[in-house]
């Protein structure tokens, strides 16, 4: 479902260039549950950015079922963004004056998805996270952990093919995280593709693949 | 992104910043309000001075001896003599024109009236019956000048208030002035009407004056000149016609010379009008310096909005919006302000013009409607203008930088 091939990304950082990545192959098939672990600036939040669409490598291919996405223009990134991947941020990006309920209505909204059909998703979304009580709270109400289920319940009211999470537990409790992961392994566990960058070892650990980074190359890759 | 969803995204940032969102109200407000007021104001001075123009009399043609080769110079003084007289004769002869109603001969000279002990200086104005026509003029008592052959010198006159209570008592209203003698220079005349008050009406105060025929005012002056004639004619669009008329008719008894100057009280009113237009324009548009001010306001706080919201943006993308989309709501933000201080304006300005109404009741204090439609207008398109960069620079945020900031 993803096909990367010969991937490099180049930074300028005052004056000198950092290798991102270089030359990174990668086949991810559709309903894998990969991690991507590796010391910091080896590349993997930069690997998973240009996975999601939000940054343009500047070598390689890329493939996204199928379709050559290297090259497309911003709006078309943007549709492809909109219908077919899922983000998850390790400081959860909500919005802060919008409930629970309307930050998970967001990407539906900017689709244009008709209103009557939006609040049926929504509902259910509500309801398989347990956030019905919380929906009409902001986030400054709501504790970490209901944060990111928030965030999770909104990478899906699209319906993604692909889930794309940069450490969704990095910014919780030990207790929260796991909570956090259940969730996750839950909409792997239904059939949806799941990346997810971390460098907890024991978050890396439970994904069947394991990617491990090392200076904007892959350095390993495990398949359990 | 559905229309009403991108409205309704825009009232909730607008409502989450609220005191940048009344700041940017206020100052878009301020801006309307006062091209509103002062527009309104200018509209006022305008419709008063018309309106006093209107109260001379309708339809009226003015004939004053000499002719104005150049606008604003003297009559007759340029052409370095003293041009001919026009003389009852000529007045009467007007009365052939068709497209003239009445005519008035005036002549105006300054006489001393006495009453028995008391007396004081006033203007002396000589005509016929038909001045009170032409002129609308009101009797408060008795009757105004007889008809009959204006060559014909009848001893009675008509006073005006002020002189009725200077003269003959106190108390404005009834007097025991009528059918009393005034004495005008040597002459005395008995008084047959007061006028009703009427107040200032173009440099003459109609309260202090007395009229006397027009015949009496040519001996007590010793002139056989008049001073103007006042011509009516039937209908607006026979102002024209009577015009040339007048001119031809001059022409003849002058010997075939061009010596008399017809004004219409049309052209007169139309520099006037002219002129405080471009006056009210003008100082709309200082006004609308403030709704450029305001414009610049809400750009500031567009760009610090930008700033602000980085993050939110760079989430936007993510989730797939694309530049178009945040360009959208930022200018639908921008319209949104303009609207609502367009409206507090509009409100605001109203309440002004009310409130000026009442300090100056003579004035119709009322803003034209073309700046009540030019000034929201201008209001939103500067906040749709002065929009344009915030939003350029928000829809090309980078979506990953934006995104890393915490």
């Amino acid at each position: 479902m993803i096909a990367l091939a010969g991937i490099g990304r180049v930074f300028r950082v005052g004056g000198e260039e950092v290798h991102a990545l270089r030359d990174v192959n990668l086949q991810i098939a559709a309903g894998e549950f990969l991690s991507i672990m590796g010391p910091s600036g080896s590349g993997k939040s930069t690997l998973l950015n240009v996975i999601g669409l939000l940054d343009r490598p500047d070598a390689g291919r890329y493939l996204l079922d199928g379709r050559d996405v290297t090259a497309l223009p911003d709006d078309e990134l943007a549709r492809v963004r909109r219908e077919k991947l899922g983000f998850v941020f390790q400081f959860f990006h909500l919005v802060p004056r919008l409930s629970a309920a309307e930050n998970i209505e967001l990407p539906m909204v900017l689709a244009g998805i008709d209103p009557a059909e939006r609040r049926a998703r929504l509902d259910r979304l509500l309801g398989e996270y347990g956030l019905r009580e919380r929906a009409h709270h902001r986030p400054s109400e709501l504790s970490g952990g209901q944060c990111q289920r928030v965030a999770i319940a909104r990478a899906l009211s699209m319906g993604p093919a692909v889930l794309l999470a940069d450490e969704p537990t990095g910014n919780l409790d030990r207790h929260t995280g796991q909570d956090v992961m259940a969730v996750l392994e839950r909409v792997h566990a239904g059939g949806g593709t799941l990346i997810l960058v971390t460098h907890d070892p024991e978050i890396g650990a439970r994904a069947q693949r394991r990617l491990r980074m090392v200076d904007g190359a892959i350095a390993g890759d495990d398949k359990a | 992104m559905r229309a009403a969803d991108l409205v309704a995204f825009s009232w909730n940032v607008l409502r989450g910043y609220g005191a940048r969102t009344l700041l940017i109200l206020l100052a878009m407000g301020i801006g309307v309000a006062a091209v509103v007021a002062v527009s309104a104001i200018g509209e006022g001075a305008r419709l008063y001075v018309v309106n006093q123009f209107g109260a001379l009399g309708t339809n009226l043609v003015i004939v004053l001896p000499g002719r104005s080769e150049t606008a604003g110079a003297m009559p007759g003084v340029l052409v370095g003599k003293t041009p001919r007289d026009i003389t009852l004769d000529d007045a009467l002869a007007l009365k052939r024109s068709h497209a003239i109603r009445r005519i008035a001969p005036l002549i105006v000279g300054a006489g001393d009236v006495h009453s028995g002990t008391r007396h004081r200086e006033t203007p002396v104005l000589g005509s016929t019956a038909e001045f009170k026509d032409i002129r609308g003029m009101e009797l408060a008592q008795g009757r105004f000048l007889p008809e009959g052959d204006p060559r014909h010198s009848t001893p009675v006159c008509v006073i005006g208030t002020t002189v009725a209570a200077e003269l003959f008592g106190a108390g404005a209203g009834e007097t025991r002035a009528l059918g009393e003698w005034l004495r005008v220079g040597d002459r005395r005349f008995r008084v047959i009407g007061v006028l009703a008050k009427q107040g200032e009406s173009l440099g003459f105060n109609t309260d202090e004056i007395v009229i006397v025929p027009v015949a009496a005012a040519q001996a007590l002056f010793n002139t056989s000149a008049l001073f103007r004639i006042l011509a009516e004619a039937k209908s607006r669009d026979q102002i024209p016609a009577a015009k040339s008329d007048i001119e031809e008719i001059m022409r003849e008894r002058h010997e075939g010379e061009r010596d008399v100057t017809v004004i219409t009280q049309d052209a007169v009113l139309a520099t006037f009008d002219r002129i405080l237009t471009a006056l009210t324009l003008a100082v709309g548009g200082i006004a609308a310096i403030s709704l450029a001010v305001a414009g610049i306001l809400v750009m500031n706080v567009m760009l610090i909005s930008v700033t602000q919201r980085r993050a939110e943006i760079g989430l936007l993308k993510a989730l797939g919006a694309t530049g178009g989309m945040i360009r959208l709501a930022f200018f639908t933000e921008a319209v949104m302000l303009a609207l609502g201080g367009a409206a507090l304006g509009l409100a605001a300005g109203k309440l002004g013009e009310v409130l000026i109404g009442q300090v100056y009741p003579a004035i119709p204090f009322s803003a034209p409607l073309w700046a009540l439609a030019a000034a929201p207008a201008v209001a939103i398109a500067t906040s749709i203008l002065f929009s344009v960069a915030p939003a350029r620079q928000a829809a090309r945020l980078d979506p990953v930088r934006a995104l890393s900031k915490r």
